[in-house]
């Protein structure tokens, strides 16, 4: 087997894409006829191939992070446009007023529950490529966080829109048409800009990294919450994160319905939602080990 | 000189070889090697990693070209990749006085 063949062997048992692996070919296949018998000088195909699926893999991951954030900054524009036009109708529709409450209830978790998650795991996301786009090749670990930040954003991006269709058909019969055909139109539009987003993340998890280190994780990104009380108790990060939520939110929800006691309803609901998420997204996103 | 000494400064190398022309991987090398009067001793494969990182990063862009009848990737210099010399050429001259200074 040739030292070219074997080059093209390693780039495939690591998922570097057919385009790039051809384009490397050519190169190195240029190189070698320009000086037959040098490929000792080369170096060893394996590591030559390990080199360029770490710095892919690195690339990829960086891109999946940015190509997540923008997907779901579309989405974001989508459900505030829907609120704020929701909010401007006089008969503005109960729970009870839609077709059923099979789909009242999953839209509103769909769009109260899921952009939140979608905002922390997509920004911590697209912090960590940003904070570490200087570095050529990343730890395999700390590929696969990035990795798995996006999928949990994009999961809840998709969950967002996916409410926001569902609000549409359960008051298909309640709200003006022309609502009715922009949210659910405009929701279409950002479900696709998700798809390219899982697509674009796809292509990124499918190159094989081999890079040694740690993955490091929340306390790493968010120097501010490095205290070591906080870092060696996750569980309290996760309680304090799940207050602030419940408090944050439910003073909103007072303030902009005049009710103390719907506020305390939202911030409860907000506050064990928050706790549900860390407990069951917490190591996906790195907030706990 | 060991391609471990070598570690970071392979990419301003590569940058300052192709600002002088436009070149493919082995036309690069090998200016690598005259100019330094082959005081490099690196894995040659390794150059193409950086290539692609450097166009990846927009500091290098590239095309095909044929020549010698085959088809080849030609690289040049971008102007964020001009600009991106620059710096590093004045962080190398402070780092050489510096080191200058306190070896003697």
């Amino acid at each position: 087997m040739s030292w070219l063949d074997e080059l093209s062997l390693e780039l495939h048992a690591r998922g570097v894409p057919r385009r790039e692996r051809a384009r490397i070919a050519i190169e190195l296949g240029d190189h070698i006829a320009c000086e037959p018998g040098c490929e000792d000088r080369l170096g060893d195909p394996r590591a030559l191939a390990t080199s360029f699926a770490d710095e892919l893999a690195t690339a990829g991951a960086r891109n999946s992070a940015f190509a997540t954030f923008a997907a779901l900054a579309v989405a974001a524009v989508v459900l505030i446009v829907s609120q704020i036009t929701l909010a401007g109708f006089a008969n503005y529709p109960g729970y009870s007023n839609g077709i059923s409450i099979v789909l009242f209830f999953p839209a509103i978790l769909g769009m109260l529950v899921a952009p939140q998650v979608a905002l922390v795991a997509g920004t911590l996301a697209v912090w960590r490529a940003l904070r570490r786009r200087r570095v050529a090749s990343l730890p395999a670990r700390e590929i696969g966080l990035i990795h798995s930040r996006a999928r949990v954003a994009l999961g809840a991006g998709f969950a967002t829109m996916v409410g926001v269709e569902l609000y549409v058909v359960d008051f298909s019969q309640r709200l003006p048409a022309w609502w009715l055909g922009l949210i659910g139109g405009l929701a279409a539009v950002a479900g696709l800009g998700l798809v390219a987003a899982s697509r674009t993340q796809l292509r990124a998890r499918a190159i094989v990294s081999d890079a040694a280190g740690q993955p490091g994780d929340i306390y790493d990104d968010l120097p501010v919450l490095g205290w070591h009380w906080l870092r060696t108790r996750p569980w309290l990060l996760g309680a304090l994160a799940s207050v602030a939520v419940g408090l944050a939110l439910g003073a909103f929800e007072a303030h902009a319905e005049h009710s103390i006691f719907e506020g305390i309803q939202r911030g409860l609901f907000e506050g064990v939602a928050a706790a549900l998420g860390f407990l069951l997204l917490g190591r996906a996103i790195g907030a706990r080990r | 000189m060991k391609s471990d000494t070598l570690n970071g400064q392979l990419d301003p190398l590569i940058l300052a070889t192709v600002a002088e022309e436009s070149a493919h991987g082995y036309a690069i090398l090998q200016r690598l090697k005259e100019r330094s009067s082959g005081a490099f001793d690196l894995a040659e494969g390794t150059i193409y990693p950086a290539l692609h990182r450097l166009e990846r990063d927009g500091l290098l862009t590239s095309k095909w070209s044929t020549g010698s009848g085959r088809r080849r990737r030609v690289y040049s210099l971008t102007r964020a990749g001009t600009s991106a010399l620059e710096v590093r050429r004045q962080e190398w001259k402070h780092f050489a006085h510096a080191v200058e200074a306190v070896m003697g």
